[in-house]
């Protein structure tokens, strides 16, 4: 057993320790400040630490990893090979750094004194709630403790601490609860599991509602798998509305609202009698027959569109078919979420690639039904001291219930949270967590998976780990527990592991452990008894208000980093919402054009909206991303407990108000333009004849090949540029004049059937660029590895070159870009400030390159393909970037330009980009 | 003798009208000064804000303030025309314009120039545009249009102003003659001890017909280089060959334009009814016709070329213009400038000064919009259409474009008050030309 | 009778005139100023004597300056580094007196840089030491220097004289963004 200082080194306590206390060479640039003692071994000040850590933007649990720099982390990356995202990090991960430095973030515990909350010292707080907690057991009211999804070492200790205060820890609240999936799984495989599914064997994929790409259980890891299917492999995806996931498939199947059983039930029918896995005749016999006619006529779908699809799961050697989401977000979602459990059965999916044994651990997470219970309690006075936990219920309850009201049965009410939101609003006692960067943590996403969390930064305010609350609640309760949590997590790994099995933990941030379930079995009377229960009744005519989930905020908990709101929506483009996405046809309908406020009333519930139109999206149906509306107007399925989000009847109206809003769109169609060639072809490029001698490249040509099949559209490449290059993030009110700065942006084309085509757009480096000879003071110019470098401080800002870039790809610093304390510390140091009238554009992320060319001198050697990696490629979650050098003719990018099939844009403008598009061919491993 | 006896009239009226300030010139004074102190402010507050308090965005990183520039370039033009070429060819009409012609060109150049530099991102690096050696060792690049504004813009102003200083010498001679106390010796100054004899004046008619001839070719060549800085370009509805006469024409038109709008109220005003004659004012209207014949002609040889040449974008581009957000405006400009001026072909409307004072508004107007719509439909409008997206200007913009015509006006208003509007020798000249022509039987 | 409007017209344009300069040369003027520059030698906290240390001792630069061939920052060194002879050694001297005082106090010591880029600059210690350039080709003989003092005028144009006589890199690249 290691000694503690190596076991803590091993743990990289003392890189992060240091990496909190050293000082900020650079920042002042008029001081040299000579500390006390030197920095702990390991530290070099002016160069960079990475830290494996993970992300909780949402509760997949993705690898990440972070840069420190100058004790501060300044850069959020995937972790490479990591079992749950394979190795990208999404837009909200990206963002989880702004979380980190968010101006807004709880600086210190807040205490209700009179109406209102006052900021209040740990041990007023602390105390309040100790005794509150000691009343309560007195009258013999036992608490609550209503947290969000809770995993791994924390879960262990709220296990033993809820008891142990009085409280009850109640089911987990998640406003994505996959209720519906775990009930039926659990009635039919007596498993209420979240199945951990595997989308890169089908050959056939059908999602139902699920939205894999955006918020259904593991995106990232799930859209690695999918872009990674086999060739030739078929996605249907049916849902009302059009979602990131629709668009993404190769079939989209525009279904009638709330006809999702219909399709479901005949496909069962359709492929059951010559099915891998034969139904036992009970089930058989109760199963529901549609004709096709009628599904046909239920579904909106047409016939041979059914028959096709039917076709295809039949003759699929590795089907698969997913419902999820949306689909089971409605009255009936269980006979959804059942059918869809037994199309899997049947189609052989149960145990291959769909997997219930090793499940995504949502067991213990509970439903609206839960919270419906607890309100029902707290009315009826029945409950103690109240925490809230990392959880919005009020935000997320029906809007009908007033949730908030109700809150008031409790004896105290204790929120926990790093945000101000509407739960923390209605509580007596605010206690700030630290962020997950400040503290020691360790996380269980899924079944048979341990993550580990480290401290990255010294807590930037006066903040503790939830595990530290509870102990320190347990220790004035009279109890003996351990010093710290971080002590309890140490001893726990202590036990756990020996020198070698910890070294691999640490370095790596996670570790699997075998785990093996029975295989299941189908509980046949279960079956039958579903089935019968399934009702095909003909969904409701008329308008459905649809409350989507949003890739940008998940269910509404990210959505308060501006970060964000910064990246466009992927399909609308529109930056700083909230909106209501018309499709055009209705825009007719309902007179009203892009930034047109819509008055949406449900009932007695109403919002106003501005409008903007959405191509592909079906007449009568309208999306609401449900993150953005202030209370949540839908109602629950009492099936199930998950809440129904495909809302009938929603009355529309427009209010007369209107004007600009910020979408970066400047038209859905390539207007014939041929961006992205139809057919796939490389143009021959335009003859240029020059005085001017050919720029040579003696020693590197950086070159970009983007995989345009790859490209979901998430924007997490934008996220990871904006981060690492510190793109100046302007506001609503400077996208609406057209001001966005991204330096990179996936530009949506739709085409006249409604499908989407996704191009990411950065500067292409031009060999022959027209930004060049036009700068008067050689900012803009190329150099001899082929980039177009802008030189800042050599910028006078004549915006002469965004002109004539046919791109535009150049952005002008219109304003000095400011960033509200603390957010000014998430700087990237390797880069110098660009100020007011300065023009700023992607060069290929120069510094990076600069870095693997300096590490490379170090060791004495050439750079290696793939060493290089910017940051938009890191990024990807379906490596659908690669770059490289193509003056090396091994290399990845070398073969992919050559390949055929690939393109670039404008080519008959002679510009001759060094970013080569194409689709498919390209292998993406990392 | 007639000849002198008018002579000394014109003499008289001339420089009497520098002494006799009305209130409508104090007046006149007192705004424009205002809004030349006003386009200051703004500009300021461009320099220590940014230029985000302009309407520009990311499409269109050129708008207004570019459209000034390019605009008061233009009405340099018909200065140096007037006084320079009409003085080769020996027109006699010029004799009314040449002075207040010139010195329009001066005002209107230094009004140019701080345009380029208002536009500018980050003006106290502006040197880094001047050819100068510098420690950094590196040079401006001569391969951008922008250097070349700065010297075919810098050349402009040094020769019209010589141009401008040496063709008014007798007169200040005169004008010290006439103006006692300190004044006077302001003059004598500026005079270089003008004596007015036959060796002087035969060197002075040399000096004259070279600067003359030296002044020409700036005429074709400035707002030819000008109109480089568009149509070297790649964007669509600026990179096209035709663009130098193009702009050429439009300056010229536009710069009589001017000369109409500023003379006839002066004449009115400074009562030299006697001295600017109509018929003088008809060779004006024809120069007006003439250009504005030209410049018709290349609107219809600019969409012809979009409509039938290879490149869809410039197609698009043209639609957008004529039918697009801008469409108001692109109309506005072709009535303005191309159709209003035929009526010139009427003799009488020719010879009507106040339907040549409306129309040289209406002109300037038209040309303003031209430019405008050049600069910002091709921006807002280019290849990308996902980059696509519209442009209207703020107060800032339309601050700093009154406060330009401000800045104009108040040096013109001083122009007149302080030195002699009218080349007063050459009239006489003229003046005793005719006397000698009606005298011979 | 002669009417007031000459002088007023003249006193008023005189005025517009000037006014107008007047601004462009404030401007101008604004401008130098504004370029302002650091002084050469600067007053420090503790008057080190590098031509004790560096000269008479005869320490290596790196034996302090220890980051310099191996990050872009040379950096200072932690005040433990002084103490590891001051505990002992000329205990006397007020300058020393100081040092100790700081370390007492448990404060750190604030230097002025006198050696400083802009921060547009990109500039790594560790390229330049490991190719070889001597310390002094920058900072000058400071072994000889009582205060340290710029020598060098570190401009653009001197550092790329540097660059090109020994074939170095002048890609703007190398030194920017």
């Amino acid at each position: 057993m290691m000694d503690r200082r190596t076991f803590l080194h091993t743990l990289g306590l003392l890189t992060g320790g240091s990496a909190l206390s050293a000082c900020t060479p650079g920042k002042d640039r008029r001081h040299l400040v000579s500390a006390l003692v030197p920095p702990e071994d390991g530290v070099v000040p002016g160069q960079s630490v990475w830290h494996a850590t993970t992300c909780t933007e949402c509760p997949a649990g993705c690898g990440m990893q972070v840069r420190l720099r100058e004790g501060r982390p300044v850069k959020a990356e995937g972790v490479p090979g990591h079992p749950v995202s394979g190795g990208g990090l999404c837009v909200r991960g990206q963002a989880s750094l702004w979380r980190l430095y968010d101006p807004r973030r709880l600086r210190g515990p807040q205490v209700r004194d009179g109406g209102a909350l006052r900021a209040a010292t740990w041990d007023d707080a602390l105390s309040r709630v100790a005794s509150a907690l000691a009343e309560a057991r007195g009258a013999g009211r036992t608490g609550a403790y209503l947290s969000g999804r809770t995993t791994g070492a924390l879960a262990a200790l709220l296990a033993e601490s809820a008891p142990a205060l009085g409280l009850e820890w109640l089911p987990r609240f998640e406003p994505f609860s996959h209720a519906a999936i775990r009930r039926a799984n659990g009635l039919l495989f007596g498993a209420p599991e979240v199945p951990r599914l595997d989308a890169a064997r089908p050959d056939v994929l059908l999602t139902v509602g699920a939205d894999l790409l955006e918020t259904f259980v593991s995106p990232v890891g799930l859209a690695a798998q999918v872009v990674a299917g086999p060739a030739g492999r078929r996605w249907w995806h049916a849902e009302p509305h059009c979602s990131l996931t629709g668009a993404n498939a190769d079939r989209r199947l525009v279904l009638r609202a709330g006809s999702e059983p219909w399709l479901l039930a005949w496909l069962l029918a359709r492929v059951a009698p010559s099915a891998r896995r034969p139904l036992p005749p009970a089930v058989v016999a109760a199963m529901p027959r549609p004709s096709i006619a009628a599904t046909a006529e239920a579904t909106g779908v047409a016939v041979d569109a059914l028959e096709a699809l039917g076709a295809a799961l039949a003759a699929a050697k590795e089907p698969l078919v997913v419902a999820g989401a949306i689909a089971t977000a409605a009255e009936g979602g269980l006979a959804v979420a059942g059918l869809a459990a037994l199309l899997q059965w049947t189609l052989g999916a149960t145990g291959r690639t769909v997997d219930l044994a090793r499940g995504e651990g949502y067991g213990d997470v509970g439903s609206l039904l839960d919270l419906r219970a607890l309100g029902e309690r707290l009315e009826r006075g029945q409950v103690g001291v109240l925490f809230v936990a990392r959880a919005n219920p009020v935000r997320h309850a029906p809007a009908a219930w007033r949730l908030a009201g109700k809150l008031a049965g409790a004896t105290l009410r204790v929120g926990l949270g790093d945000l101000m939101d509407e739960t923390l609003r209605e509580m007596d006692v605010v206690l700030p967590l630290s962020h997950p960067l400040e503290t020691w943590e360790e996380l269980a996403p899924r079944r048979g998976l341990r993550e580990l969390l480290r401290p990255a930064a010294a807590p930037l305010g006066d903040t503790r780990a939830e595990g530290d609350v509870l102990l320190e609640l347990r220790r004035r309760a009279g109890e003996t527990v351990a010093p710290s949590y971080q002590e309890r997590l140490m001893a726990g790994w202590r036990a756990r592991y020996d020198d070698a099995a910890l070294r691999a933990y640490s370095a790596a941030g996670w570790a699997e452990e075998p785990v093996s379930g029975p295989p299941v079995g189908l509980d046949a009377g279960a079956a039958a008894e579903l089935l019968r229960g399934v009702r095909l009744s003909p969904p409701k005519p008329g308008l459905v208000l649809v409350l989507a989930p949003s890739i940008r905020s998940f269910d509404g908990r990210s959505r308060a980093l501006q970060l964000l709101e910064e990246v466009p929506d992927p399909l609308t483009t529109v930056t700083y919402g909230p909106w209501i996405s018309v499709a055009p046809g209705d825009a007719r309908r309902l007179g009203v054009a892009d930034g047109d406020e819509l008055r949406v009333t449900l009932g007695g519930w109403s919002a106003e909206l501005p409008a903007k139109l959405q191509p592909g999206l079906a007449e009568g149906v309208f999306v609401v991303q449900r993150d953005v509306l202030p209370s949540f107007p839908g109602g629950m399925d009492p099936a199930t407990g998950e809440a129904i989000c495909a809302l009938p009847g929603p009355g529309l109206e427009r209010t007369g108000r209107g004007g600009r809003m910020p979408y970066l769109s400047g038209s859905p169609s390539q207007q014939g333009r041929g961006l992205i060639p139809e057919p796939i072809h490389r143009k021959e490029t335009a003859k240029r004849a020059s005085l001017y001698p050919e720029h040579p490249h003696p020693e590197h040509r950086w070159t970009m090949a983007i995989d345009v099949s790859r490209c979901i559209g998430c924007g997490a490449c934008a996220a990871s540029c904006y981060v690492e290059n510190d793109v100046p993030v302007t506001g609503a009110r400077e996208h609406r004049l057209g001001r966005e700065m991204s330096w990179l942006r996936i530009e949506p084309f739709y085409d006249a059937a409604g499908g989407v085509d996704f191009l990411p757009i950065l500067c292409q480096q031009c060999h022959a660029a027209p930004c060049e000879p036009v700068c008067p003071v050689y900012a803009a110019y190329h150099n001899p590895e082929g980039l177009n470098v802008q030189v800042y401080n050599r910028c006078i800002g004549t915006r002469y070159c965004s002109n004539n870039c046919p791109y535009k790809v150049r952005r002008f610093n219109w304003f000095d870009p400011v960033r509200e304390a603390p957010l000014d510390l998430l700087h990237n140091p390797d880069l110098s400030a660009r100020g007011r009238g300065i023009m700023e554009k992607c060069t290929f992320c120069v510094q990076r390159i600069t870095a693997a060319r300096d590490r490379a001198k170090d060791e004495g050697r050439a750079v290696r393909d793939g060493e290089v990696v910017p940051a938009c490629a890191q990024s990807c979650p379906t490596t659908a970037i690669v770059f490289g050098d193509l003056n090396d003719a091994g290399s990845r990018i070398a073969a992919l330009v050559k390949a055929p099939g690939s393109w670039r844009v404008f080519e008959e403008l002679g510009t001759e980009p060094s970013v080569h598009y194409h689709r498919g061919g390209g292998e993406g491993e990392r | 003798m007639t000849g002198t006896r008018v002579g000394s009239e014109v003499e008289r009226d001339v420089l009497g009208a520098i002494r006799r300030p009305g209130w409508r010139w104090l007046l006149g004074l007192a705004v424009s000064g205002l809004l030349a102190v006003l386009l200051h402010v703004l500009w300021g507050a461009l320099i220590v804000r940014g230029l985000g308090l302009t309407g520009l965005n990311n499409p269109v990183g050129w708008a207004v303030l570019i459209t000034n520039f390019v605009f008061w370039v233009g009405i340099a033009h018909s200065g140096t025309l007037i006084s320079a070429v009409l003085f080769l060819f020996r027109a006699r009409f010029r004799t009314s314009f040449n002075r207040s012609a010139e010195a329009m060109t001066v005002f209107a150049i230094l009004v140019a120039g701080m345009f380029p530099l208002i536009h500018l991102g980050r003006v106290w690096v502006f040197y880094f545009l001047l050819p100068y050696p510098i420690e950094r060792l590196i040079w401006p690049n001569f391969r951008s249009p922008l250097p070349w504004d700065v010297f075919a813009v810098t050349t402009y102003l040094i020769v019209s102003v010589v141009f401008f200083y040496v063709g008014m010498i007798p007169d200040l001679a005169l004008a010290r003659r006439h103006l006692p106390g300190l004044r006077g010796r302001i003059y004598a100054v500026l005079s270089l001890g003008w004596q007015g004899t036959g060796e002087q004046w035969r060197h002075y008619a040399r000096l004259y017909l070279f600067l003359a001839a030296f002044a020409t070719p700036l005429v074709a060549s400035v707002h030819s280089i000008v109109s480089w800085d568009f149509a070297v370009s790649i964007v669509p509805g600026w990179h096209t060959t035709i663009f130098a006469p193009y702009f050429v024409a439009g300056a010229i038109l536009s710069g009589t334009a001017m000369v109409l709008t500023l003379s006839i109220p002066m004449r009115r005003w400074l009562g030299l009814e006697a001295h600017m004659p109509i018929d003088h004012y008809e060779g004006i209207a024809k120069i007006l016709l003439f250009t504005s014949l030209l410049v018709g002609y290349t609107y219809v040889v600019e969409q012809g070329l979009s409509l039938y040449g290879p490149s869809p974008f410039e197609r698009d581009q043209y639609a957008f213009r004529a039918f697009g957000p801008y469409r108001g405006l692109f109309w506005l400009m072709v009535v303005c400038n191309a159709i209003l001026p035929l009526t010139l072909f009427l003799r009488r409307a020719r010879r009507s000064l106040p339907w040549l004072f409306v129309l040289g508004i209406l002109v300037n107007v038209g040309m303003w919009t031209e430019r405008f719509v050049l600069i910002v439909a091709s921006l807002s409008h280019d290849f990308d259409p996902y980059a696509w997206g519209t442009y209207s200007p703020t107060r800032y913009e339309i601050g700093i474009t009154a406060g330009s015509f401000g800045l104009f006006f108040l040096f013109f208003l001083l122009f007149s008050r302080l030195l002699p509007v009218i080349a007063i020798t050459e009239s006489k000249q003229a003046l005793a030309d005719r006397a000698g022509e009606e005298g011979t039987p | 009778m002669k009417a007031p409007g000459p002088t007023l017209a003249a006193k008023a344009g005189g005025l517009a005139i000037a006014g107008w300069v007047a601004a462009w040369l404030l401007a101008l003027g604004a401008l130098a100023a504004w370029r302002g520059a650091v002084p050469l030698a600067p007053a420090q906290p503790i008057a080190f004597p590098h031509v004790v240390h560096a000269g008479r001792l005869g320490l290596q630069c790196t034996f302090c300056h220890v980051n310099a061939p191996r990050s872009p920052e040379a950096t200072v060194p932690p005040l433990s580094t002084c103490m590891t002879c001051h505990e002992t050694i000329a205990l006397d001297r007020p300058e020393v007196q100081k040092l100790r005082g700081y370390v007492a106090r448990g404060e750190p010591v604030t230097w002025t840089r006198v050696h400083t880029l802009p921060d547009w600059v990109r500039f790594t210690h560790k390229r330049h030491v490991r190719a070889g350039v001597d310390c002094s080709a920058c900072h000058g003989g400071v072994a000889q220097m009582a205060r340290v003092t710029r020598v060098r005028p570190l401009t653009m144009g001197w550092c790329i004289g540097c660059h090109r006589t020994r074939g170095a890199p002048t890609d703007c690249t190398t030194c920017h963004v």
